[in-house]
């Protein structure tokens, strides 16, 4: 049953074929196979420049520090260039909120650059038009709002932390007082500004202190989950689980959710609860810690984690932390927040400042208020930059006939997207890649952006268009932001300029602001309606803005594996209930709300819990995203927009899902080991090697080798993406991804063991092993895949005739076939995004993980040439580099005294399939247990 | 009932076996001596150019240093070609109205760049290093032949993978002083000097040619 499941498509696509037809396939196959070997000569072209830019080695990339944005947030980056043409996106390696790192979608962002679906021209009326008549129409439009000092101009915009931005809105509203700012931003965080006004008087930012944290308590808080501040926390977190792995200071992370989140795994008391509930238990535990009174009655497994909890937290004043969601009620969050500082957070493990994104007049009705006097007549001119409301708008907001009344709107977006379609003007914006800019990190820090490119298309940053809205064409955007610092630096600004681009940020978090508490908040218990229906955005395609980005849609969602589609999130227990099985589209209804998607069963989920994710559904004609997965956006409330109540039923057809790792259920220890605590610190007893027929090994230094601490990693998938722009990897597609043919070099599994309510859960990245005895090696008839002096299973491209024998005996199955050429129909953009370093593969070639071969190249030519070995530390692989919890080290493992061999020595390390005697150069640290330390 | 073969169906069948060997073997014996000729490696073979630059003229003759045009040869993996700007530093103060350097003027002045034609390509799925190379003192003839000599340039070696691994397996034949990197000719320089600077340098580098040999040096 398992194997069916496992391959299902294998078997669907044998079908009743006979034997016969079947052999008869196989032996066309075989004989139309060698015309495929006929391909072209290569290009003999030989183009220099005519004047060569200074300080230019070609063949060299050049690294620009800049930034891209997400939710508003910058996510300081290095850009790697190479020939102009960027290619790979890097944390800034001194940015402290970062420490070098990324997660997936800052990685994805390079590949949106360069998106053939990107809108590259002016249009009017969905015409193309010219900027010559764009800016000429703005001109006349602002001599018009001159005479109404801007009376019924709005302009509405994405979150936004930008300083030229805000710059720019003040002059806008100096001359033209009447016009307003709004805020569209689907996955916002408003909860939590309106949180701290209840807890402490005035909206006010939370900056999560996170590595001084000993006990964490987090309620429906997906820390550790993707979005803006996956990085900083990533990172912050697991230096405080390396401390408590080298036994200074505890780790204590217990989680209450309804639906399983990468914060859940990592906890060490994971407790399922709907939403509602979760804000009683809040007042229970805050009761339990002497703030308030509850009257909930608690089942005794809710008695029992509130109890712990409330032992933990008090027993680690100043180093201890609640956190309610920013989707929980804000008063919820603000006794969370209360209870904080009750426990001495304030300061300490939670600092608060001023806002760091931008605040809009209306603040979290922002939105609606300009919905309502799009109704009203109230707009003359709606400039929309930034955002895509009409598709993200909420079902209770009619924006999209209102749009009508508007007189004029004007739409600039990087799509010719669902708000396009309403606007009489749209405008191309450039990518962040391509402008100059400036925006804050999640702790508030400035980042400079610069371009690393040439916009690829003439297209406009949010700024210029601004300076065109007020009748001023032509305005150069590096221009716009100069003037933003020489402001704020004043005199020195020339000198401060030249030393901060290149560093890419400016060194000023937003300083702790004074906050005191107030009065305890009153927490309603909303009345119960049937199934509570939660919003949340998508791993993927988050709120919908990375949704046409292939590297991002094929990148397997934590939990379901699930690539190309969104699901409806269910528990065992309903779907037991309703009949329902994964991918059975059902109809979710709220109210006389209704949408359809499939369904797919998520075990640890709250029984009464449906999770919905936005980011789907988009119409966008010509793009890859158009019309895949459902649109959960029909169903929100502005004023309701992470909760509604409703109930679920099967609407009788089904649809096809393409998970890469369809069976998820383990025996959790034959992968993923869990050890007491003290084993990181304690060496492990020597190992004896396994007797061999086979010749040892030459083992002089350098050898590679990695180690994956399962104790750090978070499943966030950043070394998938970053793999995958690093490597070449391409995308294939939800067809091929149902063959069980995607590419990724690097895949991290996702294992469950246990009850279906209450499972055991883990991460493991999974790349070649580079097993010392490998047995991939062994079966290849050509000698395509062999190994090398320094301890590499390498794979040669042009060797390897496709026999596929390799990935047939590879028990861990990373290796990957080219079945079709995925590569050769690139566009030109997309072609544009490929590493130089590394082939790209085409029709009937193996591949898989190098250790990123190119970077180990590089990094020894240049201590040869300095007459030096390879220090340690300089090699970094794409997957370790990305890693926002520093999971993932490789190194030389022949020396004793490198990361990875310190790594290695600890008494929890391990490899999986040991019972395969491949000697695996990738090792595994266990788990460990937070309890007892 | 008729014969089913006729008398000289024996002959026949004896002629067609022959010519089909012939023709197997002989067919083996063309397609592999056609990628072994330089017809396939093109080495020896000049190749048109938009501008007929001579390399004996501006190396042989003149004495300009190889880096001077290939500037990145000690810095890259890629030597790279000169900048319209690189050619112009000379040229506009001599032969500046020269009917040959008409298209080199045109690139400066249109600022479209020169076109010109790949002579010492690599096949795919190679990965070569000038700059390791440079920098390990082979010297440039080594692989690219008398370039001072080379009125109308042509690649000078076969680049076969054989061709690598000859030097990969036996360096120390190879190496010359890495100052002398961009001499040419080497007629002073006996196997007896070769011989104690190659094993001067393998020591010197600490070179192993059994580690030279991986495939994922040069492939990846």
């Amino acid at each position: 049953m398992r194997t069916r499941a496992e391959f299902e498509t294998a078997f669907e696509a044998l079908g009743d074929a006979a034997r016969r037809d079947v052999l008869k396939v196989m032996g066309a196959a075989l004989a139309m196979s060698g015309l495929s070997a006929c391909e072209g000569e290569p290009d003999p072209r030989a183009i220099p420049y005519v004047t060569a830019p200074e300080n230019l080695i070609p063949g060299k990339p050049r690294f620009y520090a800049t930034a891209v944005t997400f939710g508003g947030y910058a996510q300081p980056v290095i850009g790697t260039t190479y020939d102009g043409r960027p290619t790979k996106l890097e944390g800034l390696p001194n940015h402290p909120m970062s420490g070098g790192t990324t997660d997936a979608f800052t990685q994805g962002q390079v590949l949106d650059l360069y998106d053939p679906a990107r809108s590259q021209t002016v249009r009017r009326d969905g015409r193309p038009a010219s900027w010559a008549l764009f800016e000429a129409a703005m001109v006349d439009n602002a001599r018009r709002l001159d005479a109404r000092q801007g009376e019924g101009l709005r302009l509405l915009t994405g979150a936004t932390s930008s300083p030229t931005f805000a710059r720019e809105l003040k002059a806008l509203t100096d001359r033209w007082p009447m016009a307003r700012w709004h805020v569209f931003e689907p996955v916002h965080e408003d909860g939590a500004l309106e949180a701290t006004r209840i807890a402490f008087g005035r909206p006010l930012s939370m900056r999560l202190q996170l590595d001084k944290a000993e006990a964490v308590v987090c309620l429906d808080a997906d820390l550790l989950g993707p979005g803006p501040h996956q990085t900083a926390r990533g990172q912050a977190w697991a230096k405080a689980r390396l401390a408590f792995q080298q036994g200074s200071g505890r780790s204590h992370l217990l989680v209450i959710e309804p639906a399983p989140t990468q914060t859940g795994v990592m906890a060490q008391d994971r407790l399922a609860a709907g939403h509602a509930r979760i804000g009683q238990l809040t007042q229970a535990l805050a009761a339990a810690c002497g703030l308030g009174h509850a009257t909930v009655a608690l089942s005794p497994r809710e008695t029992d984690w509130i109890g712990k909890a409330a032992a933990l937290l008090q027993a680690a004043p100043g180093k201890a932390l609640v956190v309610a969601g920013p989707q929980q009620p804000p008063e919820v969050q603000a006794l969370a927040l209360q209870l904080s500082a009750r426990l001495g957070a304030i300061g300490q493990t939670l600092i608060l400042t001023e806002p760091v994104l931008l605040q809009p007049p209306d603040g979290p009705t922002s939105f609606a208020a300009l919905t309502r006097d799009l109704l009203a007549g109230k707009v003359d001119t709606l400039a929309i930059f930034g955002c895509n409301p009409v598709y993200g708008c909420p079902a209770d907001l009619a924006f999209a006939p209102a749009l009508a009344k508007a007189r004029t709107v004007v739409h600039a977006g990087l799509h010719l997207d669902e708000t396009a379609a309403f606007a009489q003007w749209h405008a191309p914006l450039s990518h962040a890649l391509e402008s100059w800019g400036d925006a804050r990190a999640v702790d508030g820090r400035p980042s400079l952006i610069q371009p690393l490119v040439r916009p690829l298309y003439d297209t406009r940053t949010i700024p210029v268009l601004l300076e065109a809205l007020q009748g001023r064409p032509g305005a150069a955007d590096r221009d716009l932001v100069m003037q933003t610092w020489r402001l704020a630096w004043g005199d020195g600004f020339d000198d401060r300029w030249k030393t901060t681009l290149p560093k890419g940020f400016v060194d000023e978090p937003l300083p702790a602001a004074d906050a005191q508490a107030g009065a305890l908040p009153a927490i309603a218990v909303p009345p119960d309606g049937g199934l509570e229906i939660l919003f949340r955005p998508d791993a993927s395609a988050w709120d919908g803005a990375f949704a046409n980005n292939a590297w991002l849609q094929e990148l397997p969602k934590p939990f379901s594996t699930l690539t190309w589609d969104n699901v409806v999130e269910i528990s065992p227990a309903l779907a037991k209930e309703k009949g329902v099985q994964n991918g059975d589209v059902v109809r979710v209804t709220s109210g006389q709300r209704a949408i359809e998607g499939p369904a797919w069963i998520m075990a640890g989920q709250d029984r009464g819990t449906v999770v919905v994710r936005l980011g789907y559904g988009r119409r966008l004609p010509g793009g890859l995203a158009d019309q895949i997965g459902y649109d959960a956006y029909p169903l929100r409330l502005s004023s309701s927009p992470w909760r509604v109540t409703g109930d679920l039923a099967r609407a009788g057809k089904r649809h096809k899902l393409a998970p890469v790792q369809p069976v998820t259920e383990a025996e959790l220890a034959d992968f993923v080991r869990t050890a007491p605590a003290d084993q990181a610190r304690t060496v492990k007893r020597a190992k004896t090697v396994s007797p061999s027929f086979y010749p040892d090994k030459p083992q002089a230094p350098p050898q590679w080798g990695m180690s994956i601490d399962l104790d750090l990693c978070i499943g966030c998938n950043a070394c998938v993406i970053a793999c995958q722009a690093e490597n070449n990897v391409p995308s294939v597609g939800k067809g091929q991804v149902l063959q069980g043919r995607h590419m990724h070099w690097l895949r991290v599994d996702q294992y469950r063991e246990g009850p279906d309510e209450a499972p055991d859960m883990a991460f493991q990245p999974t790349p070649c092993m580079h097993c010392e005895e490998a047995p991939c090696e062994l079966g290849c008839p050509v000698n395509a895949t062999s190994h090398s002096a320094e301890g590499l299973n390498q794979q040669v491209y042009n060797r390897c005739i496709g026999t596929r024998t390799c990935s047939s005996y590879c028990p861990y199955k990373v290796r990957r076939f080219n079945w079709f050429d995925y590569t050769g129909k690139d566009s030109p953009q997309v072609q544009a995004v490929r590493n130089p370093d590394v082939t790209v593969r085409s029709r009937g070639v193996m591949e898989k993980c190098s250790y990123c071969l190119q970077r180990i190249n590089e990094a020894r030519i240049k201590a040869e040439l300095e007459g030096r070995p390879i220090r340690d530390g300089e090699i970094k692989t794409a997957c370790q580099q990305a890693c926002p919890t520093q999971a993932i080290v490789f190194g030389d493992v022949s020396h004793p005294d490198t990361a990875v061999s310190r790594r290695k020595i600890q008494a929890r390390d391990y490899v999986t399939l040991e019972e395969a005697d491949t000697r695996p150069r990738t090792s595994y640290l266990a788990r460990l247990k937070s309890e007892g330390a | 009932m008729a014969q089913i073969f006729s008398p000289a169906a024996d002959t026949w069948l004896r002629v067609a076996t022959v010519v089909l060997a012939g023709g197997v073997v002989g067919g083996t014996l063309f397609a592999s001596g056609l990628a072994r000729s330089t017809y396939e490696t093109r080495q020896g073979w000049h190749v048109d150019q938009p501008v007929p630059f001579s390399h004996q003229h501006h190396v042989g003759d003149l004495g300009l240093d190889c880096r001077f045009c290939h500037a990145g040869v000690e810095k890259s993996w890629n030597a790279g070609f000169p900048a319209t700007h690189t050619c112009m530093t000379c040229h506009s103060q001599i032969w500046t109205g020269a009917q040959i350097l008409a298209p080199v003027r045109d690139s400066l002045a249109k600022d479209k760049p020169i076109t010109w034609t790949r002579v010492s390509g690599l096949p795919d799925y190679v990965y070569f290093n000038h700059q390791i190379h440079v920098g390990r003192g082979v010297p440039c003839v080594e692989c690219h032949g008398r370039i001072d000599k080379m009125p109308m340039t042509y690649r000078g070696e076969a680049f076969k993978m054989r061709f690598c691994l000859d030097c990969h397996r036996h360096p120390e034949g190879r190496l010359k002083p890495k100052d002398q990197v961009t001499r040419m000719d080497w007629s002073g320089w006996t196997a007896k000097d070769q011989a104690s600077f190659g094993k001067k340098a393998m020591q010197a580098y600490h070179l192993n040619p059994s580690r030279m040999t991986d495939c994922s040096l040069c492939h990846r």
